[in-house]
């Protein structure tokens, strides 16, 4: 019996710390054509040095996208065309944010820090189906690319380093 | 050698280098195979409409077979050549299974070389069986035809160039000589014939069948036996022929020996053939030289003892030169061959060469007891050491016999230097999918030191300018954890990593991480097969 407790909590912490080492999202579902507040995690730097920047590809059909500034970080935002038009609030978009980028700041690998933006996930996005946010972690001259994406029927945590995403529910 | 530097030994001399060096076949080594296509242990969603082998040098095929995994055979005789590829069309639809691609090629150098690629369809099945081994009888009788044919060479034709210019009145000796020449006459063609079975891998009972000797035709070896067949032939003529034609057709055949053996073999094939061909050339003439006077020799001193002095003094006179640059030639080609020292005992090829250098080595401690402590009383006629020189010189005759034995083992053992080009060469890869395809080369092919060169593109065969790649190498079976590195852009388009170790031979798997923009990594992967050595 205790063997098995063991076990279990040896799994249990195992199974946390691979997930705390990625860059993940707080919130890691969210229906169709609402609102969402991505926060996205960042437990460590790149192999021990310090995080000075963090970039986030923002994939289509998520929309009206804003960024929270941080204290310390230059926030930076780049626009772009969409692949399609999108009607928000009885407004038409075709363009909007594509990357967001917070840079010239300074995490410690000891440190934790979450970045924040909010969007619009268009209602026509596939429900029941992953939604991934490719994340570029700089530090100094050292790159972790957290920009991976399962194939179909590939297991997320064959990848070395995954992309953040959320999983999209059905709308409300 | 004033004894054959007449104007028209000196013309014939002239004409044989000039043949020899314009004898046709530039060769290197042994062909060794670089590439297959589909690659050795490919898994193929669908038949391919055709397989490709890719070798070190030129070759020519000799047999092709498609084993299917039923293990039924199929003949493939529809193939290009294409410089150093081999292009062969697929007359059929594939059905799922693992296949063996069986293939047989001669290499310039007249050896026939052999091996197999498995590849499958759709899913891996039970190889079937595809694998020869080796046919020792037709093994034993390539050699004793080789070891005839050298006996006739250098004992016969060696053996009327003696009798012809320098045994003077002597006579003795001759039927030795013609029965060494006809012994030769027979082994010449037979040699070739073996030749064509071992180039078809058949086996002896079909000695007679055209295919095997339209086969034997097409190898470098035909040259050696025409050649020979010609050096056998003066030789003849000058033992029966007129009086007038004795000297020159004598000289002729023994320039002819010379260029039996820079026509085809290991040695000849070797760079630089500048080099080569007139060492191997040298070292012919020099061993039909010596060879051949000892028999006639060694029997005129028995019979006519009185006679003998005069070829005595004339052999005595010749061999040193003679002996100086048959072991020069000797070491100078050993030298090309074995390349590193550790050689003369890791490899079959080394090790015969050992045993050969032990053989020379009696044989000239005997030559040399002969020349300096024998030679002079038994020309001032001491009769006790007449006798006592032909005995050594019969033990001579058997050991010149042991090291043509050694010699002809040769056959089938490619020297460290052919061994060598063959480690050298790279394993390369071709790996294809819908957002890029690579080729990635591992320089050379076996574990230890390599470097790895890589050209990216797209799926559709466009330019791809990647970020950065990265080069993955695993082998989960072995414990090993993965080998990354960074490549970098040399500048000539291609990506590269330098100073990659890899640490043990085996089936690795390559994966190539190409950062096509900030935010995307296409990962291809297939299999490569690292060599032991």
């Amino acid at each position: 019996m205790m063997k098995h407790l063991l076990a279990a909590g040896a799994l249990c912490v195992l199974g946390t710390n691979a997930a705390l080492a990625h860059i993940t999202f707080e919130t890691q579902e969210a229906p169709v054509g609402s609102t969402y507040k991505a926060v996205l995690r960042v437990p460590h730097g790149c192999e021990g040095k310090a995080t000075t920047a963090v970039r986030v590809q923002i994939p289509e059909g998520v929309i009206s996208v804003k960024p929270m500034p941080k204290p310390g970080w230059t926030l930076q935002i780049k626009k772009g065309k969409y692949e399609k038009s999108y009607q928000l609030y009885g407004e038409t978009l075709t363009t909007g944010v594509k990357e967001v980028d917070w840079s010239g700041g300074n995490l410690p690998d000891e440190f934790y820090d979450e970045f924040v933006f909010r969007a619009s996930l268009a209602a026509d996005l596939p429900a029941g189906q992953m939604l991934y946010f490719p994340v570029v972690q700089e530090c100094g001259d050292a790159t972790d690319r957290w920009i991976e994406v399962p194939a179909p029927a590939q297991d997320e945590d064959a990848l070395e380093s995954p992309a953040p995403g959320i999983k999209l529910l059905p709308k409300k | 050698m004033r004894l054959h530097t007449g104007p028209i030994a000196w013309l014939v001399a002239v004409l044989m280098a000039v043949a020899v060096l314009a004898m046709p076949g530039r060769a290197f080594a042994h062909a060794a195979l670089v590439a297959t296509d589909p690659a050795d242990g490919a898994v193929l969603e669908q038949s391919p409409a055709r397989f490709s082998l890719t070798f070190s040098e030129p070759v020519s095929p000799l047999v092709l077979t498609l084993v299917r995994p039923d293990g039924s055979q199929l003949a493939l005789t529809s193939f290009r050549l294409n410089d150093q590829t081999v292009e062969i069309d697929n007359p059929e639809v594939l059905k799922s299974g693992t296949h063996v691609l069986s293939w047989r090629v001669v290499s310039v150098d007249g050896h026939p070389v052999g091996g197999s690629a498995l590849f499958s369809i759709g899913a891996p099945s039970a190889a079937p069986m595809a694998g020869e081994a080796p046919d020792w009888t037709l093994r034993a009788a390539i050699w004793a035809a080789r070891l005839f044919l050298y006996a006739g060479l250098f004992l016969g034709v060696g053996g009327a160039f003696a009798l012809a210019l320098l045994a003077g009145d002597v006579r003795r000796g001759r039927r030795f000589v013609a029965a060494a020449l006809l012994l030769g006459l027979v082994a010449a063609p037979v040699s070739l014939g073996l030749q064509g079975l071992d180039g078809l891998g058949a086996p002896l009972a079909r000695f007679a069948t055209p295919a095997v000797w339209k086969t034997a035709l097409e190898t470098s070896f035909v040259w050696t036996v025409l050649v020979g067949l010609i050096a056998l032939g003066l030789a003849l003529l000058s033992l029966a022929g007129p009086p007038g034609l004795r000297k020159l057709s004598a000289s002729a055949a023994l320039l002819c020996v010379g260029g039996v053996l820079a026509a085809s073999g290991h040695a000849s094939a070797a760079e630089p053939q500048w080099l080569t061909c007139p060492l191997v050339f040298l070292h012919g003439a020099a061993i039909a030289f010596w060879a051949g006077s000892l028999a006639p020799l060694g029997l005129a001193l028995r019979r006519e003892p009185a006679e003998a002095k005069v070829f005595l003094r004339r052999f005595s006179r010749a061999i040193l030169p003679v002996v100086v640059v048959l072991a020069a030639t000797g070491v100078v080609l050993a030298i090309i061959q074995v390349q590193v020292p550790a050689a003369l005992v890791h490899t079959a090829y080394g090790r015969l060469l050992l045993l050969k250098l032990v053989l020379l080595l009696f044989l000239f401690t005997l030559a040399a007891v002969n020349r300096w402590t024998l030679t002079a009383p038994a020309q001032a006629g001491d009769t006790e050491v007449q006798r006592r020189l032909m005995r050594s010189i019969g033990i001579e005759v058997v050991i010149v016999l042991a090291i043509f034995g050694v010699a002809a083992g040769w056959r089938f053992t490619p020297p460290p230097r052919a061994l060598a080009i063959a480690a050298a060469q790279p394993v390369s890869i071709h790996i294809h999918t819908l957002e890029a395809m690579a080729d990635l080369s591992i320089t050379p092919g076996h574990a230890g030191e390599v470097a790895a060169s890589m050209v990216i593109m797209t799926g559709d065969f466009g330019s791809l300018d990647a970020k950065q790649v990265t080069l993955v190498l695993s082998k989960p079976d072995s414990g090993v954890e993965p080998i990354k590195r960074p490549a970098r852009k040399p500048g000539d388009g291609t990506w590269r990593v330098d100073n990659l170790v890899i640490p043990l031979p085996g089936r690795w798997n390559a994966r190539l991480d190409i950062l096509v923009s900030d935010f995307e990594m296409v990962k291809i992967e297939a299999p490569i097969e690292i060599r032991s050595d």
